[in-house]
Order: C-alpha cells, then structure tokens, then sequence
C-alpha cells in the first residue's frame, strides 16, 4: 500500500475516533441542561472544554461579583464545539477533515464506507444549527454519535481486514488512548477539587464511556473511585478501556508488519508493547491517587510517541532504507 | 424561422422544432425517429412530477457517492456535481459504425504524424503540414525528438469531441493530452439504467461497463515484456477538477493513483513509496500536463510531477501514458491540417469532417476573421474548457472590438469557426421537455495491437436555453448516451 495512502487511512481512523469523543462529551453536557444548576453547569462547561485541550472558558466577574464566573450561553460553547470552523477540532471540522482523507484513498474506499462517510460529512455541513440548537440540542449530538456508529459498522462489514483496515483501526485505538489517557487524568484532578468533585461524579465518567452500564451489571448503581477506573483503564472486553485499546494496537501493528513484531522489535511495536505493560502494571490510581494523575499523563505521552514511530516506519522513512527492506 | 411543435400536451408539451438544427429525437416532420419512437412513447406518458421525481433521484444518487468536479477560484474551491439531464440520447448502429470508423482512421493517423514529427519530419518536408506550425506550439516537446516509444503508441486513450449539424457528424476537436469525462459517462449510464430499467432492457444499449478493464488491458499491453506490469494513476491530487475520475478508474481497475509526492527515481526507475519500501512502475496512466510532470526536463516549480520522471522515461524503464508532446498534434491551429495528415499518412479521404477552420496565423485567415467577427466563434489555439473565446453572435460591439485587439496583436494565437448549429436533444427542464444543443465526446483506446471505441460516450448538454456552451464549467451538464446494438 502507498505510504501517503496509509497515512490517510490513519487520519481517517483518528478523525472518525476524535468526533466520537468530543460527542460523547457534549452528549454529557446536554444531558444535563435541563435539570443541573448553574454552577454544576459551569463546571461541566469547563471540564468538558479542559478534557478537550480548548481555550479555558468563563472569566470571574469584576467588582462586588468577583466570585461569579461569567460564562457564554450554552449553545454558544456548544457551537463552539460543533460547528465552528475556526476550532479544528470541532465535529464539522473533523468531519471535513476525515471527509477529505476519505477522498484522498476513494480509490481504495469501497463505496458504501465513501458514501456513508460523504454524506455523514454533507448532513453536518447542511445543518440549520440555530435550528437544532433550539429545538433539540441533545439530539443533534446523539445523530452525530449515530452516524458515527453507522460508519463502523459499514466500515467493518464493507472493509477487508486488508492493510488499509488496519491503518484505519489503528489511527481509531491510538487517538482513543490518547483521549481516553486525558478524560481519565483530568478526570481525577476534578475529584481534588472541591467543587468539581460534588459537579463530577465517577458515575458520569462511566456514562461519559459509555460503561455505566456494564460497571452496574458488574458491581452496584453505588459507583466505587477504585472499581470505576480499574473498569476503565484494564478491562479486557471493554471497547473504551486502556487495555481493550492497547491490545488492538498490538495485534493491529503486528497485521501490519509481521517482520517487526519479532525480535528485535521493530521501534513502533516495542512502543506498543511498553504501553501495554504500563496498562497492565502501572498506578491508575484506584488506591493511591498522588501519582494517578501523572500516570495517565504519561500514558498520553507515550501514545503520542506511537504515534510519530508509525508515521515514521511506515510513512515519512526516507526512501534507501525502502529500498533496501 | 418556421417552427413546429413536435407533439401535444405531457411532458412535450413545449417542445418546439426548429428546422435550423438536427434534432436528435424528432423529424423534420414532428414525429418521432424510427429508433426513438420507443423512448419517445414512454416519456410522454410520463407526467412532469414523475421526471422530477427520476432527476432529483439521480442528483441525490450523485451527491451521495460525491460524484463531483472540482472548480476553483482565487478565492475557494468548490465541489460541484455535473448537472444531469435524465433523457437519453439515442444513436443507431449504423450512424455509430460511421463515427467508429472514422476514430480509429483519425486516431491512426494522428498517431503516425505524431511518429513523424519527433522522427523523420517527412510530412514537414512534404509541406503537408507547415514546419514552423509544428516546430513553433509550445506543445512541441524538443525532448521527445528521436526518442523510441513503445510501440509507437503516443495517444493511447483520446477523447475526440463530435458535433452533429444538417449536414452530419464533424469532428470539433481532439483531446490527446489527458482527456477526462468518461467517468462521468459510466457514472450517467449507472444512474440512467437505474431510473428506466424496462426501457433501457428494451432498446438493447451497447454496454460501455468494460471500460475500465480494457483500458488496464490497453495500459499493460504498453509494457508486453512484463506478464503483470505495475500499473498506476498520476494524479495532481484531490482539487483538481477530474480527481474524482482520477480515483474511479484507479479503483476500477485496481491499481495504485499515486501523486507526485509518491514517486522517488532509483536505479533509472521510477518508484512508489509503499509502506513496505519502495516498489517500482511499469506504465504510468498520467492526469497531468507534460508540463508539470518532471521538474529537472520541463517546469522547475512543479511539485506534481517527480524529478528524474522523464529520464526513467526515455531509457524505457517506464511507459508513459499518453507520451508528452502529444498536444502537439491536438492544437487548435493544427486541427485544420488533420484531414490533410490523414490523407497522406493512410492514403484514405477523411470519414469524419472537420468543421470550416480559418488560421489567423496566415493573412487570408486573419483578414476573413476580422471582416466577419460577427458571425464567427474565435478561440485561442490553447485554449479549453470554453474560457477566452468569443461567440460573435453573442457579443457586444465593445467586446468584439477589444477581441479584433487581441487576435492583431498575437495572430497566431486564434483560430476562427463559424457558429455551429448544433443538433439539439429532449432536455428535462424546468419541469418540460425542451430541446438543447448537444455535442459528444466517444474515447478511443490504442493499444500495443489493439483499437477500440467505447461504444457510448460523453454526452454534452448545453443547458441554458440557446446556449452553444457544453462545458460544465459553463453551465453544461450531461445525459446518457445510447448505441442501440441493431
């Protein structure tokens, strides 16, 4: 496969994956809109908004109001989030993004994942967003989130598991770690601070993951710190979990280049597998939370590390060491 | 002008005959053509609601599988979707067998000119064709001369553009650098035989479904030491205006469509960056000008090309299709030669006409131009896509005169033609059937020992009324066209 094609798959992935968070979150925040106070709202904003790497929001009033912190109207930061063109990391930016690697590889796309792709893109850019935003906010986010779900599925029935698939699942897992890194490390810095814990529950962290579910199946309604971030960070058979993602990683890398799975590794899969080991072993802060925060930083920064590895083997290598594999 | 109306009430209900122009579907009599009465009688017992309903459904069907061209300008680039026009036109066998015929007579000879003009020069010598018109096109590539290609097949796919007046089919002109439209003609079929199953099952269509694997066919026969030549797709990338056919026919016939950023020179080959290294091309299918396909042989500042492209080239490590320099023999002030080149290279008189051509380059020429701008379409010999013509007719005084400007200024620039009355075709418009000119542009595939004529074509529509304009960059759309088999 072309290496720019590969690398457009990957995008592909990444920006597909990278939609479905910002979603999930923004489905977190409108959820509540109806029935949350203000301040709980406040910090949800801000939480949601920090999780996402965005421009902090909200400034602190001046004079006799000095404790209240002025915020934008929800729609206006969930705009922000959506359609705004100039964020690129807005749903309509990424579909554009995604959009426009799916026209970059056409030849190889089959035409029901183009055509699914192409017209998730032309629903989100025809969108009357005042309109949405006063009708049924939340709803916008669902069908974005359900596009998104008709999307894998076409792609897993439409795609074989070729090497343009696996460039395409791993661009997905590699951008799930790293946000899912983030949500949980932001996520426990709120449970230190005062107000945001009451605002924040593990509970919504679960829902945010869609694994509020499973964890009620699993243990009780009543949601354990410790249970709720082992669930998150090393259940084997949860799609949103840190091993779940890693393990694709591996097996994805391995479909990709089965000489460098062997040793000596070659420099991305040795990544992936000390990844996979952090996961496995290292503090997620279930029962010490000083380092917690820092172990899912570092995460992040590792999957970030993949991340220019894969490029550079399989993408960016200057062209000798092509020609002399 | 008398006109007649061809039939009463439904969708025809507005449809007016003019006697001035061919008209596809009807006679001069009002009634249907034998070989459209068919297509004629299920139409009109359409009502104008249902039509909508068909033309809506294939711009949805166009707009979902994002079957778009490209148009930009300074300030954007837009994607938009060739406007449709959901009536076939219908042509009988033997009014194809004469436009077959007369491609391939047309393409042969053009191909052995071309031979000549990098070779022997001997139609030069013979005065068949002025030197200092060859020598002098900025599409006379001096690189080419004395250079072997494969087989002598210069122009392996050409797209000949064809008009039909009252006194038959003429040839309006050759595309033999990178001719683009046939996906846009498989994509119409698609959606035609979609829309009117039963009818298209019942007018026995020649199929134009192989086209891509005959072109992988004519592509590797380039290449006949090799038994399974890499074949790959050059493209300028996703904004230029034909990508969409760039990536359908790579995906058809499953081969790689690589752009410039792809290709490393190594060992005098050219080479792919895959993800497992780097891996060689054997023939390569290229979308762009000559222009901007090596930066070190023609354009320094292409970056769409690859450097050393043409050294891989001329050592026959890599085929190119179609050679450079072959826009030298579609250039618009050579066209007039074209019935001339036939008849020396092949002994033959001319199948197909050419249309009445005056060269501004010579005195005579440019002195009919400028005495009758009124009635004359003038265009730049370089020109394409309809931009920087001018229709006589149709202009102002104040355009003509700043025109008449130009052509004193750079005579060998333009070429003038007399306003063509194009044939016109049933057009679904605006909720009636009303007729619009029409032109049509077949494909010819040369091979190593093979030709063949894509038994369809691209179908041009100017949709504006009375416009003579087919291009869809200038309001053209398309509709299908159908070769009945008998």
């Amino acid at each position: 496969m072309l290496a720019r094609v590969a690398a457009e798959f990957y995008w592909l992935g990444r920006y597909v994956e990278r939609i479905e968070h910002t979603a999930r979150l923004l489905r977190f925040q409108l959820d509540r809109l109806a029935d949350r106070p203000a301040d709980e709202l406040t910090l949800g904003w801000q939480a949601v908004y920090r999780i996402l790497g965005q421009p902090p929001v909200g400034k602190t009033a001046s004079g006799d109001d000095a404790e209240t912190v002025v915020m934008p109207d929800a729609y206006t930061l969930a705009g922000g989030l959506v359609e705004e063109r100039a964020n690129p990391d807005s749903l309509l930016s990424c579909w554009e993004h995604g959009r426009e690697n799916g026209q970059r590889v056409r030849a190889q796309l089959p035409l029901p994942v183009w055509t699914c792709l192409n017209q998730g893109y032309l629903w989100i850019r025809d969108r009357d967003f005042s309109a949405a935003w006063s009708e049924a906010p939340a709803a916008l986010v669902n069908e974005a989130i359900d596009r998104l779900r008709l999307f894998a599925g076409v792609v897993d029935a439409a795609m074989p598991r070729d090497e343009a698939w696996r460039f395409l699942e791993l661009g997905r897992f590699i951008e799930r770690v790293q946000h899912q890194a983030v949500l949980l490390a932001s996520w426990i810095e709120f449970s230190r601070e005062e107000h945001a814990a009451n605002a924040l529950s593990w509970a919504d962290l679960l829902r945010v993951c869609g694994a509020y579910e499973v964890y009620c199946r699993r243990h009780s309604t009543n949601v354990d710190r410790t249970e709720a971030l082992n669930l998150l960070t090393r259940d084997p058979e949860l799609p949103r979990s840190l091993r779940f993602s890693v393990h694709r990683i591996e097996e994805l890398l391995t479909g990709i280049d089965p000489v460098g799975a062997r040793y000596p590794l070659a420099p991305p899969h040795r990544m992936a597998l000390r990844l996979t080991a952090a996961v496995e072993m290292g503090n997620n802060g279930g029962s010490d939370e000083t380092d917690a925060g820092g172990f899912f930083r570092s995460l992040e920064d590792e999957s970030r590390s993949l991340h220019h590895l894969t490029m550079a083997a399989y993408v960016t290598y200057s062209p000798p060491q092509g020609l002399a594999k | 002008m008398s006109q007649r109306r061809a039939s009463e009430g439904g969708v025809f209900g507005d449809y007016d005959l003019d006697p001035s122009y061919y008209d596809e579907m009807f006679g001069t009599d009002g009634s249907a053509r034998q070989a459209c009465r068919r297509l004629n009688a299920a139409l009109a017992e359409l009502a104008p609601e249902d039509l909508t309903r068909l033309q809506e459904g294939v711009y949805r069907h166009f707009l979902h599988e994002g079957i778009t061209f490209t148009v930009l300008d300074a300030e954007r680039v837009t994607e938009q979707i060739i406007p449709i026009d959901c009536v076939p036109r219908v042509l009988t066998a033997a009014e194809w067998e004469h436009i077959e015929r007369g491609l391939k007579q047309r393409l042969t000879a053009l191909n052995l000119f071309l031979k000549d003009v990098y070779h022997d020069g001997r139609c030069l010598r013979d005065k068949i064709v002025p030197i200092d018109l060859v020598l002098g096109c900025p599409q006379y590539r001096m690189e080419m001369r004395g250079l072997k290609v494969p087989h002598d097949v210069y122009v392996a796919v050409c797209g000949t553009d064809i008009v039909r007046t009252n006194d038959g089919f003429a040839v309006l002109e050759d595309n033999l650098r990178v001719p683009s439209g046939v996906s846009y003609m498989l994509a119409c079929r698609n959606a035609i035989k979609d829309a009117f199953p039963r009818l298209y099952r019942a007018h026995r269509v020649r199929e134009v479904a192989d086209y891509a694997e005959r072109l992988y066919s004519t592509l590797a026969s380039l290449r006949p030491s090799l038994q399974d030549p890499q074949v790959a797709i050059l493209t300028p990338g996703i904004h230029n205006s034909a990508y969409y056919e760039h990536a359908f026919l790579a995906g058809e016939m499953g081969i790689h469509l690589v752009e410039g950023q792809d290709l490393v020179l190594r060992d005098g080959a050219l080479h792919m960056r895959t993800t497992a290294g780097l891996r060689r091309i054997d023939v390569l299918y290229r979308r762009i000008d000559d222009d901007y396909l090596d930066p070190v042989m023609f354009r320094g500042e292409s970056v769409l090309g690859a450097a050393g492209l043409f050294h891989a080239y001329r050592t026959g490590n890599l085929v190119l299709a179609n050679a450079p320099g072959t826009g030298v023999a579609d250039d618009k002030s050579l066209y007039s030669y074209v019935p001339a080149i036939i008849r020396y290279f092949l002994g033959e008189e001319p199948i197909l006409a050419n249309v009445e051509t005056h060269l501004c380059r010579e005195p005579g020429g440019l002195a009919y131009t400028l005495e009758h701008l009124e009635e004359l379409v003038v265009k730049e010999v370089g020109g394409a896509g309809g931009y920087g013509m001018l229709v006589g007719p149709h202009a102002s005084a104040e355009e003509r005169a700043t025109y008449a400007e130009r052509v004193r200024a750079d005579p060998a620039n333009f070429i003038s033609q007399p306003v063509l009355a194009l044939s016109r075709a049933p057009c679904f418009v605006g909720g009636a059937i009303e007729p619009r000119h029409v032109d049509l542009r077949p494909f010819v595939l040369q091979g190593r020992d093979e030709q063949h004529v894509v038994p369809g074509g691209l179908c041009r529509v100017a949709l504006r009324r009375g416009s003579l304009v087919v291009n869809s960059s200038q309001g053209g759309g398309c509709k299908d066209l159908w070769i009945l088999e008998d």
